[in-house]
């Protein structure tokens, strides 16, 4: 994000809505930022929105174009086609997602022109149907647009250093999440070992959840399950999980109570200090306390 | 006490080669066994190394193995892990992965080859909390990180001072903070200037291109890092990764790069991908023996090769505009970084196959610097795991190595025209164990400076390996007999047989304490991370030993 800051003259938000979601973003790290290349501000920059509808961020750009949902796929296709210079017949293609191909010009030729472009995308892009391959038609989108300029493209990651747990679970077990250890060793494979799938096969017996709300964030279904059998669930606040898990073990904040690491969305790792005394222990003392238990148990 | 009798000793440090000498271990030490009452000696903990060469621990003087990069590789090559899984027992944690394993499994597969330490070749500062995290999860080893200085801005600004004299007292103190910052042993060079060109989507940098915003050249930038290490006396010299790298014809690049630095100590990685000539239609050729013509003259000069291993590997480096060339030749996967203010990585998957002229032609370069190159305190073994290929082939590296025959054997199997291309096939050299000894462990360590590691005399680390002699060296290499780390027994007959925690290798030389106030002034303006924040903590490192400066 640094180089999106001094570098950007091209800042394109996708199915992402930060002035809302991520509110220091847009002044810290994008359209607003001032940087070393970038002296200006948002003057010295161009700004594309495309999203299903208009928001504070759609409001603030230069261009936006309200897209009908359900068509990441295509859009990424008709600006990768651009981009590459295939021809493409104004009769057969008038409109992608709504919007004329006029406009999806407007946007090529905005990133054949710029310097240096980031695209910021959200999880309109990433949660439409058919997750994967429009995730990777956006990635090629990417690639692509490096033949004419730089060009670069991050994930509007959410919730506080959810990229840490991908972090520190990859390096433990070459995976990201969806990991499964029922077998003594990692195996991957998302869609069949993520949450969502597991709890609808009712294959749990139990649940350890740590600093998320599944609550507030699974389906009825899924939360259904997930109340039929034991729960322990550690965090530092009351949420729409603590009412009925079977255990609640609270815990210091990190980064106020509780010291640790945090991997902001591009990856830059940061550290975050024990500001204040907590009467509870922080998280990693609780995990290595039941860890420690558990060993006791297995060799006992 | 613990001791390992009947072994013949290969300890090319003390001009011990071969001979049958018992090793006597204490407290994590090698110590002398003389005036050892034989009865006390009976009584010890014994090994019996009867048919086994003991040789000091394998020392990797350059890796990837740790860090952003590294980890991106194993969330885009799930494909690696598959078929590469490890189970979890009494005394192993569960792992996967080959050509990126995962932090345990890295600790594992290097102590199964008698590998004790290694060095992860390439941190940016401002990531360099996320590698030290990994190496802390790396059991078995010793470990330390380079920290990338080639394309930082801060340096950059410094070395654009015209006041020579003013130049180099800044830097001299910039770059002891910059490996304080990153709690780094060594400064790291990637492609001089050229990372920072492909972020204005600039051409590749030869030595004299100017680099913006500054102007400052790849030459300005490595005789002034090279100068700085030097004054400071850094116990591993500039650690350079040249420009041009894998293009053909690079050789002229490297030789004018040596020739600048010529009286500078310096480190050459991987040099087999800067080694290459070219035909007049633009084709590879081997430059191989004009580099080493030059490096048999200049002592101040090593190399590690980045020996090419056949097969599927993910490449993975700071040269980030390198893996954007080689992603668009190869259409193959790709991902890419631009690190605020200091550089970049890139990220794709290669084959290397033996019927493929470039690839054979790789080949064939890096093994004829590792048999052109007379001294073998010059010249190291390393795969630039995993960009040449993952360090788990070194035992059949060593094997084409000691084997005149079985090298020759490969002939056939590679692309017709290697012949004529390269050399290779007309030498006859055969390392012996001695030379394999230095080219993995006595020369790295000599060269890294790490005086307590690469010898078994009275003192050093008692990190030592056992392997069976075969007359197949690949299957001797692959599965030692015992391997010690210090002074534990952690693996026998090639099974890991306890885990042990290693340290974590830094430096300390005398530089600014805090940056001078044009340089903070840079900094608040420019980083995204506070300065108060960038510096990585003691938490962060693990067991940490500072290597003295010289």
């Amino acid at each position: 994000m640094g180089e999106a800051r001094n570098r950007a003259d091209l800042i394109i938000y996708w199915g992402c809505n930060p002035v809302e979601t991520h509110m220091r973003h847009l002044s810290r790290y994008s359209s607003l930022a001032k940087g070393l290349y970038t002296p200006e501000g948002r003057k010295g920059r161009k700004v594309v929105a495309i999203d299903i509808r208009p928001t504070p961020t759609t409001k603030g750009a230069d261009l936006f174009l309200q897209v009908k949902p359900g068509n990441t796929f295509e859009i990424a296709s008709v600006l990768r086609a651009l981009l590459r210079g295939e021809r493409l017949e104004e009769e057969a293609v008038a409109a992608v997602a709504g919007v004329p191909l006029a406009s999806w010009r407007e946007v090529a030729e905005a990133i054949k022109a710029c310097r240096y472009g980031v695209l910021f995308f959200g999880l309109g892009v990433t949660q439409c149907r058919g997750s994967d391959i429009n995730v990777e038609q956006v990635g090629l989108l990417i690639q692509d647009a490096n033949v004419h300029t730089r060009f670069y493209g991050l994930a509007m990651r959410g919730h506080g250093n959810v990229n840490g747990s991908n972090q520190v679970m990859t390096w433990l077990t070459g995976y990201p999440m969806s990991v499964n250890f029922s077998h003594g060793f990692a195996q991957f494979n998302p869609g069949e070992f993520s949450v969502l799938p597991m709890l609808a096969r009712g294959e749990p017996d139990a649940a350890l959840i740590v600093a998320t709300d599944p609550g507030a964030h699974l389906p009825a279904d899924a939360v259904r399950h997930l109340r039929s059998i034991p729960t322990v669930a550690i965090d530092p606040h009351k949420n729409q999980t603590t009412p009925w898990a079977t255990v609640v073990i609270p815990v210091a904040p990190s980064g106020v109570a509780a010291a640790g690491t945090f991997y902001r969305m591009d990856n830059v790792p940061l550290r975050v200090r024990k500001l204040i005394e907590s009467p509870y222990p922080s998280d990693e003392e609780v995990l290595a306390a039941m860890k420690e238990r558990i060993d006791h148990a297995l060799r006992a | 006490m613990l001791r390992i009798v009947n072994g013949r000793v290969h300890d090319p440090s003390h001009g011990v080669g071969g001979e049958v000498r018992d090793i006597y271990i204490q407290d994590g030490r090698i110590v002398s066994g003389e005036g050892l009452d034989p009865a006390q000696a009976r009584d010890m903990e014994t090994l019996d190394a009867a048919g086994c060469a003991v040789l000091p621990g394998g020392v990797d003087i350059h890796s990837h193995i740790a860090g952003a990069k590294v980890n991106s590789g194993r969330i885009m090559c799930p494909e690696d892990h598959y078929g590469h899984v490890r189970a979890a027992t009494d005394v192993t944690r569960p792992g996967c992965g080959l050509i990126v394993p995962s932090t345990y499994e890295t600790g594992y597969l290097y102590s199964q080859l008698g590998y004790t330490t290694v060095f992860e070749a390439a941190v940016p500062p401002i990531e360099a909390r996320h590698a030290h995290e990994e190496l802390m999860d790396i059991p078995m080893l010793d470990t330390g990180c380079f920290a990338v200085m080639g394309n930082n801005y801060l340096v950059m600004k410094v070395l654009n001072d015209p006041d020579p004299v003013r130049r180099r007292e800044r830097l001299r103190g910039l770059v002891p903070w910059l490996l304080r910052a990153s709690r780094a042993f060594a400064v790291k060079v990637v492609n001089p200037g050229g990372v920072e060109d492909w972020k204005w989507n600039a051409g590749a940098a030869d030595l004299d291109t100017p680099t913006p915003p500054f102007g400052v050249t790849p030459r300005q930038i490595v005789t002034g890092l090279a100068e700085a290490v030097d004054s400071l006396g850094l116990p591993h010299p500039m650690h350079l990764h040249c420009n041009h790298l894998g293009d053909p014809g690079n050789v002229e690049t490297t030789l004018a790069t040596m020739e600048t630095l010529s009286g500078h100590r310096t480190h050459f990685t991987h040099l087999q991908y800067h080694a290459y000539g070219r035909t007049k239609k633009g084709g590879f050729t081997s430059g191989a023996a004009r580099l080493a013509e030059y490096l048999d003259a200049h002592p101040e000069f090593t190399c590690d090769v980045g020996q090419i291993v056949f097969g599927n590997t993910l490449t993975m480096t700071s040269d980030a505009p390198m893996e954007f060339k080689l992603h668009k030749m190869r259409g193959a996967k790709w991902g890419n970084c631009d690190i605020e203010m200091e550089g970049g990585s890139g990220l794709v998957p290669v084959r290397y196959a033996p019927k493929v002229l470039v690839n054979a032609i790789q080949w064939a370069v890096g093994l004829e610097l590792l048999l052109l190159i007379k001294n073998p305190w010059q010249v190291f073994l390393t795969t630039d795991h995993p960009n040449a290929g993952p360090f788990t082939a070194y035992p059949e590296i060593i094997r084409l190595l000691m084997d005149a025959d079985y090298r020759r054997s490969w002939l056939e199997k590679l692309h017709p025209r290697v012949r004529r291309r390269t050399v290779l096939f007309d030498l006859d050299r055969e390392y012996d164990l001695d030379e394999i000894a230095v080219i993995t462990r006595a020369g790295t360590a000599r060269r890294l400076g790490l005086s307590s590691k690469g010898h078994l005399g009275a003192g050093a680390d008692a990190d030592v390996a056992v392997y069976p002699i075969l007359s197949d060296k690949a299957a001797m290499f692959s599965r030692p007999r015992f391997v010690l780390k210090q002074g534990e027994l952690v693996v026998r007959d090639g099974q890991i047989v306890a885990e042990r925690t290693g340290r974590t290798l830094c430096v300390a030389p005398e530089g600014y304490r805090q940056l001078p106030e044009d340089l903070a002034e840079t900094f608040a303006g420019c980083y995204t991370v506070k300065l108060a924040n960038y510096m990585v903590e003691d938490e962060y490192l693990r067991r940490p030993e500072v290597v003295p400066c010289g």
